[in-house]
């Protein structure tokens, strides 16, 4: 590999990094501590669970970084969504909120764990045709 | 915990499978004198599907002098035991043992019993009528049986009719999780390996000690996955092994079978917890391990529960509620985690599963999985209002609902 590919894809990785700590950051400050936690929680399981997979550590630092801006912007539309019920219907849509919440997070984190490990290669010992 | 127990298991397999090893190297088959191998299949109504396994009979690898198939017609009512007789009468190593109405349609433990007695074989192993299993699935269950300790084997679960419709598709999904992640991480973590009904056998003097199948249990398998391991031995899962089954395609059926495992567990659950934690046989890991897998299908309950709280909640909402209450229902994110995806195995872990099977496109249906688990709250809801009102009234209310199997999984065969 060319020195300027591997120059490249380290820039590449520093960046996703840096992508994923500003995300954290903003959620906490702009958003709240749940959604920062929510985002960890889904950093912590793909990086235990998912680098240990076929693939690029590029390609998987790059879906980490993606994963947390979609969950940076779900969170800042369910915040929003959050004060413009209470607004219309009082305190009592907090009640409803904290038991929906994780609900609408289960909607983008499942759906991106699982186009993640659809993006990444094959393992080598598959299994994909019926055994005889 | 079972979030927790869960992630280890989807990182024990993660790390298995990168280390790949073989089994055990000193557990190799003698094939000059294999042991002598009684296959048990029960069968009741199941015209569409014996032929095809009867036929796989034939095909297996095994010594055919090593082998005896013994078809338990449990008083069928369609051609059954015609089709089961011509193989019979075509292959002396396949028999056929037909139980009337008077004595059977009593359950499946019934028709094993009465199997289990015409047998002789040193091993048992058993399949259902609508499995389909590999050419050399009984080298690959009997091998293990070389190591004493081993009272038990089982293989895994594939399902044939995937392609069929989404509930089929689910319940695949389903079976990755908790073949591919979880029966292959409890056996390697030395934990309680599950006996799942089928596709797995038994040594021949541990089934006589053990007094066969209990047939007052609908979850037989639980049942004496739990014997075998209270009385010193264990159970292997054999990755390898692998069979094909005819999964339900409609959702009246899965909760039929569904509720009955429900029922079955639980049950279970009330007859072997306390078992578990005074045993001396079993290790500490174990009996957690063995603890936590009793309750499982309590789970959906729990979560269910935590829900209807949080409503109430919502209700009768007092100043005081707004800040730690709040934060209390914080508990409910991991705990969704754990079930809202996966029923009974969290989305991360059916997720590296379905990965490792190198199934691509099943990834996309991962987060439908949620609607299994919803349809999961009120099987376990009923199952266990009646095993409370069955415990309370001091009646057995445990009737076997057979699964209908219509042969639909013939047309992957080969494909």
């Amino acid at each position: 590999m060319s020195r300027l590919k591997i120059a490249l894809k380290q820039a590449l990785s520093i960046l996703f990094l840096e992508t994923i700590a500003l995300f954290l950051i903003v959620s906490f400050r702009i958003i709240n501590l749940e959604s920062a936690l929510v985002l960890f929680v889904f950093d912590f399981l793909f990086v235990s669970l998912a680098f240990q997979l076929a693939g690029t550590f590029t390609k998987k630092l790059g879906l980490l970084a993606l994963s947390n801006i979609v969950g940076f912007f779900c969170n800042l539309v369910f915040h929003s969504f959050h004060i413009v019920g209470v607004e219309y219907f009082g305190d009592l849509f907090n009640g409803f909120f904290a038991i929906s919440y994780p609900l609408l997070n289960m909607v983008w984190m499942v759906s991106f764990w699982s186009l993640s490990l659809a993006i990444l290669p094959k393992p080598k010992n598959m299994k994909v045709k019926m055994k005889s | 915990m079972y979030l927790a127990r869960h992630y280890v298991f989807t990182l024990t397999v993660l790390r298995r499978t990168k280390n790949r090893h073989s089994r055990d190297p000193m557990l190799s088959l003698n094939l000059e004198d294999p042991p002598f191998v009684t296959v048990l299949i029960p069968a009741r109504d199941e015209e569409k599907v014996i032929g095809r396994l009867l036929q796989r009979m034939t095909e297996l690898t095994y010594p055919k002098d090593k082998m005896q198939v013994i078809v338990i017609n449990d008083a069928s009512s369609d051609d059954t035991s015609a089709i089961a007789e011509e193989y019979s009468h075509r292959y002396k190593f396949i028999e056929v043992l037909n139980r009337d109405k008077t004595i059977g349609g009593k359950g499946k433990s019934a028709a094993m019993n009465s199997g289990f007695e015409r047998s002789r074989g040193e091993i048992i192993i058993c399949f259902d009528a609508d499995y389909y299993p590999q050419k050399n699935i009984l080298e690959n269950l009997v091998r293990e049986f070389t190591d004493r300790k081993v009272g038990a084997v089982q293989g895994r679960v594939v399902v044939l009719n995937e392609p069929e419709n989404i509930v089929t598709r689910l319940v695949a999904l389903e079976r990755i999780g908790g073949y591919r992640v979880d029966q292959e991480a409890r056996d390697n973590l030395g934990l309680i390996t599950q006996f799942g009904g089928t596709v797995g056998g038994f040594r021949r003097d541990v089934l006589e000690t053990l007094g066969g199948w209990d047939e007052s249990i609908l979850a037989e398998d639980t049942d004496l996955t739990f014997r075998v391991y209270l009385a010193g031995y264990k159970v292997r899962y054999v990755g390898d092994a692998e069979c094909y089954e005819e999964a339900v395609n409609n959702w009246k059926a899965y909760w039929t079978q569904r509720y009955r495992w429900a029922l079955g567990h639980m049950d279970c659950c009330y007859r072997h917890s306390w078992k578990v934690i005074c045993s001396k046989n079993l290790r500490a890991r174990e009996k957690l391990d063995g603890l936590l897998l009793l309750n499982v299908y309590f789970m959906p309950l729990i979560v269910l529960l935590a829900f209807v709280v949080g409503a109430l909640l919502l209700f009768y909402q007092s100043p005081w509620t707004s800040s730690w209450v709040i934060s209390l229902l914080w508990f409910s994110v991991p705990v969704s985690f754990y079930n809202f995806v996966g029923n009974f195995a969290p989305f991360f872990e059916v997720g590296i599963g379905v990965y490792l099977d190198g199934r691509t496109r099943a990834q996309w249906l991962v987060p439908l999985l949620v609607f299994t688990f919803l349809f999961n709250v009120p099987i376990c809801l009923k199952a266990f209002v009646n095993l409370l009102a069955s415990k309370i009234l001091r009646k057995n209310h445990n009737v076997w609902v057979k699964t209908r199997h219509n042969g639909n999984g013939n047309c992957y065969i080969g494909n």
